[in-house]
C-alpha cells in the first residue's frame, strides 16, 4: 500500500514545474494586462457600481429592503450550490483527488477561498441593503450590517457545503432558497403597489444588528468546525462535478463563450431528471409537438418565467418609459428561451434535422410557435400587471403584449441560432483599447430583432394612453418583421439552419 | 437511363499539403451494397463525407441519384448517413427521438414498427432514457435504429459495426441485408470483413479506388 504523502509538497512541486515551463515575461505580461483590465473597467464603471450599492440618498422602503435581503440570501445560496461550493481545479480533481494525500488538507484551501468569496458577496449585499434603506447619516454600530451580511454569506456557504454531500438536503435547501427569492419578489411587488414606508432615522437598530452579528458568528464557528471535521467525507463525484463547473466557467470567461455554461446547465438538468416517454401530440406540426413536450417537462422554469412578469413592476415602475419598454422587451426572451434548447441543438449540429428531412424554413416556422405564444403571454401579463398597479395609462396593454409575441419569438430564434463566438473577426480600436467584435455580435444577437418592438417603446416613452390603432401598428410590424426574418434566414430548399455550408 | 445511385469521378481531397484522396472513382448501382475497406487514414471516411455532401472536394465530380449531393430536403429525405454523430435534443427520450423521426416523415410510429425496432436493437429497456445517458454502444444502436426506421433510398454508414457486441453486429448486418433486398443502396466503410459479408455488401479496397480508371 502506498504511504500518504504531504499534499503541500506536491502542490509546491506542481507550481515550480509549471513556472519552469513558463516564460517569465509572459507571466508578467498576463499580470500587467489583468491589472490594466481591472483598472480600466473599474475606472469606467466605479461610479455606477457606487450608485448601485450606495446611492446618495436612501431610495427603498423597509419592505423593499427586507425583500432584497431575502432575494440576496436565496440568490447567493443557489449560486454557491451551482458552483459546488467546494471545488478543485480540473487538473487537481483528476490527479490529486485520486492520489494518496490527506483529503482534508487537499480541500481546506478551497474551503477558505469559498468562505472568503461568500463573505465578500454577503458583505456587498449587506452594504447595498444598508445603502438603499438606511437614512443618512448612518451611525457607527448600525453600520455593521455589511458584517452581518459577511457572516450570513459564510453561514450560507457552510450550509451549501453540507448540501454538497447530501442529495436529500441539497434538494430541500434549494427549494427553500427558491421560496425565499419568490417571497422577496412578492415583497418588491407589494412595495411597488402600496408604497411602503421608508426606514426611520436610526435603522437598523444597534441592538438588533449586534445581536444578529453575534448569533451568526456563533453559527458560523459551529458550522465551520463541523465542516472541517467532515471535509474529507465530501463525495468524490460532487467535487469532480464542481471541478467541471469551475473549469467550464473559466473556459467560458477565457473564450468569452457563454454557450459553454448554457450547455452545461442544460445537460446537468436533464441528466438529473427521470423521464417517461410520452406520445407527441398529433394535431400540431411535429416540431411544435416536440416543443410542447419540452414545455410540459419544465414546470418549474415556467413558474419562474411567470414570476418574472412581476420584475418590471417591482424594479422599474418609476423608470423612464423607454427604459421600461426596453427592459420588458428583453425580459420576454426569458419566456421564449424555455424551449430554445431544441434550436440551439439544430444550429450547433444539423444531423438530426437531416435525419428528419425538414427544410430550414419548415423547421424555423414550426419552432417559432411555442416561443411566440409564451412571449405573447409574458408580455401581456407584464404590461397588464403594470397597468393594474397604476404604472401605465389607460388602454388595451394586454393586447399590445400579445401583439409583441412574434417579436419575442423571432428574437429568441436569432439569439439561439447565433452559435459559437467568432473570435476571428477584426477587432475594433477604441480610445479604451481594442474591442473584440465576435463576443459583441453574439451579445447583441436577438436584441437587434427586438427593435421590431419600437412602436411599444415609443408608446411607453410618450406616456400617453394606448389606442387600438397602436396595438394594430405593433401587431403589423411584429408579424411583417417575423416573416421577413423567416424569409431572410431560411430557405425552402436548404436543411441546415446556417447558410454557410 | 443511369442506374447509378452513386457516381464518383476523379475525386481529390487534401488536408493541407497531405493528399488523402487522389482521383478516386467509384460507382454504386441502385440496389447494391458496397463496403469500402482499408487501413486507418486512407480516406474512407473522407470519401463517405464527400458523397454525403458534408465535405467539399478539391476536385472531381460526385453524383447521387444523378444529381450533385446537396443540402436540400429532397436529398436528405433520400439519404441517411451516420458519418457524423448526432447531437441529441434536450429533454427528449430515446423513444421520443424515434417517434419524432417517424412523424417528420409522415409515418405512424406504430405502423412504422417503432417499438419492434427498439426491441430488435436491444434498446427497448432504455426507451425512457435520454440518449446522452446511454453507453456508446447503445447510442450507436439508437442512431442505427433511427436511420433504419425512416424511409430512405441510400444509407451511408461509417463503420456501423463499431462499439457493437457480436450479437448486435449480426443483427445490424441482417437488417442491412433486408434493406438491400428491399431495393435500398448501401455505401459503408468498415474494418470487419465478416460483418460486410453478412450484410451482403461487396467489398472494395480504398487503395483500388485510387487506381480504377474512369470507363
Amino acid at each position: 500500500m502506498t504511504a500518504p504523502v504531504a499534499v503541500a509538497g506536491i502542490r509546491r512541486w506542481v507550481r515550480r514545474t509549471q513556472s519552469a515551463h513558463r516564460d517569465g515575461r509572459e507571466t508578467l505580461g498576463n499580470v500587467y494586462f489583468a491589472a490594466l483590465f481591472v483598472l480600466i473597467v473599474g475606472g469606467m464603471v466605479h461610479k455606477q457600481i457606487a450608485a448601485v450599492v450606495w446611492p446618495g440618498t436612501p431610495n427603498a422602503s423597509l419592505l423593499a429592503g427586507g425583500s432584497l435581503v431575502l432575494i440576496i440570501t436565496g440568490g447567493l445560496y443557489l449560486t454557491l450550490r451551482r458552483l459546488g461550493p467546494l471545488a478543485l481545479s480540473r487538473p487537481a480533481a483528476s490527479w490529486l483527488l485520486t492520489a494518496p494525500v490527506s483529503r482534508r488538507r487537499l480541500l481546506l484551501p478551497s474551503l477558505w477561498v469559498a468562505l472568503l468569496g461568500a463573505a465578500v458577496a454577503g458583505a456587498v449585499g449587506g452594504l447595498a441593503v444598508l445603502g438603499h434603506v438606511a437614512a443618512r447619516p448612518v451611525p457607527g454600530a448600525d453600520a455593521l450590517l455589511p458584517l452581518v451580511g459577511a457572516l450570513l454569506g459564510g453561514a450560507l456557504l457552510l450550509v451549501a457545503l453540507g448540501a454538497q454531500a447530501d442529495r436529500w438536503w441539497s434538494a430541500w435547501s434549494d427549494n427553500a432558497a427558491y421560496l425565499l427569492i419568490a417571497v422577496g419578489l412578492a415583497g418588491l411587488v407589494v412595495d411597488s403597489a402600496v408604497g411602503a414606508p421608508r426606514a426611520d432615522q436610526g435603522w437598523p437598530a444597534e441592538p438588533v444588528v449586534t445581536t444578529l452579528a453575534g448569533a451568526l458568528a456563533v453559527v458560523v464557528i459551529v458550522l465551520l468546525l463541523l465542516a472541517v471535521r467532515r471535509l474529507a467525507a465530501t463525495p468524490n463525484e460532487r467535487i469532480m462535478e464542481a471541478a467541471k463547473t469551475s473549469g467550464t466557467l473559466f473556459d467560458s470567461a477565457y473564450g468569452m463563450e457563454p454557450s459553454f455554461v448554457t450547455e452545461m446547465v442544460e445537460r446537468r438538468y436533464w441528466a438529473r431528471r427521470k423521464l417517461r416517454s410520452r406520445r407527441l401530440w398529433r394535431r400540431v406540426p411535429v416540431l411544435v409537438a416536440q416543443d410542447l413536450l419540452l414545455l410540459r417537462r419544465r414546470p418549474r422554469r415556467l413558474l419562474w418565467v411567470a414570476a418574472a412578469t412581476t420584475l418590471p413592476a417591482a424594479l422599474l415602475a418609476d423608470a423612464p418609459g423607454w427604459l421600461l419598454g426596453l427592459a420588458v422587451l428583453i425580459g420576454g426572451l426569458m419566456a421564449g428561451g424555455v424551449t430554445a434548447g431544441t434550436i440551439r441543438t439544430d444550429a450547433g449540429n444539423p444531423m438530426l434535422l437531416r435525419l428528419l428531412g425538414l427544410s430550414s424554413r419548415t423547421a424555423i416556422s414550426q419552432r417559432l410557435w411555442v416561443p411566440g405564444v409564451l412571449c405573447g403571454l409574458w408580455y401581456a401579463a407584464t404590461l397588464g400587471l403594470l397597468q393594474g398597479l397604476g404604472d401605465l395609462p389607460a388602454g388595451p396593454w394586454w393586447a399590445l403584449g400579445l401583439a409583441l409575441g412574434p417579436v419575442g419569438a423571432a428574437a429568441t430564434m436569432r439569439k439561439s441560432r447565433v452559435g459559437f463566438v467568432d473570435n476571428g473577426l477584426t477587432p475594433v480600436d477604441t480610445p479604451m483599447g481594442s474591442l473584440s467584435t465576435g463576443p459583441l455580435i453574439n451579445a447583441v444577437a436577438g436584441l437587434d430583432v427586438l427593435l421590431l418592438g419600437l412602436p411599444t417603446i415609443v408608446q411607453l416613452a410618450q406616456g400617453g394612453p394606448l389606442s387600438w390603432t397602436g396595438v394594430v401598428v405593433q401587431a403589423a410590424v411584429a408579424v411583417i418583421g417575423a416573416r421577413a426574418y423567416l424569409s431572410a434566414t431560411t430557405e425552402p430548399d436548404r436543411v441546415e439552419l446556417s447558410g454557410k455550408r | 437511363m443511369d442506374q447509378s445511385a452513386i457516381k464518383v469521378r476523379d475525386l481529390s481531397v487534401s488536408y493541407g499539403s497531405t493528399p488523402v484522396l487522389v482521383a478516386v472513382h467509384l460507382t454504386v448501382p441502385v440496389g447494391a451494397g458496397v463496403c469500402v475497406t482499408g487501413e486507418n487514414g486512407i480516406g474512407k471516411s473522407t470519401l463517405l463525407r464527400c458523397v454525403a455532401s458534408l465535405q467539399r472536394a478539391d476536385a472531381g465530380e460526385i453524383r447521387v441519384f444523378g444529381r450533385p449531393p446537396g443540402s436540400t430536403p429532397e436529398f436528405w429525405r433520400a439519404v441517411v448517413t451516420t458519418v457524423e454523430p448526432p447531437t441529441w435534443y434536450p429533454g427528449l427520450t430515446a423513444r421520443e427521438h424515434a417517434e419524432l423521426v417517424c412523424r417528420a416523415h409522415g409515418l405512424d410510429p406504430a405502423a412504422a414498427g417503432l417499438d419492434e425496432t427498439l426491441e430488435r436493437f436491444g434498446i427497448a429497456g432504455h426507451a425512457d432514457a435520454i440518449p446522452p445517458s446511454l453507453s456508446s454502444g447503445q447510442k450507436q444502436r439508437l442512431t442505427l435504429a433511427l436511420s433504419l426506421l425512416r424511409p430512405s433510398r441510400l444509407l451511408i454508414l461509417d463503420e456501423p459495426e463499431q462499439r457493437l457486441d457480436p450479437e448486435g453486429r449480426a443483427m445490424v448486418a441482417g437488417l442491412l441485408r433486408d434493406y438491400l433486398a428491399a431495393g435500398g443502396t448501401v455505401l459503408m466503410a468498415s474494418h470487419d470483413d465478416a460483418f460486410a459479408a453478412a450484410a451482403g455488401t461487396g467489398m472494395v479496397s480504398m487503395a483500388d479506388l485510387h487506381a480504377v480508371a474512369a470507363p
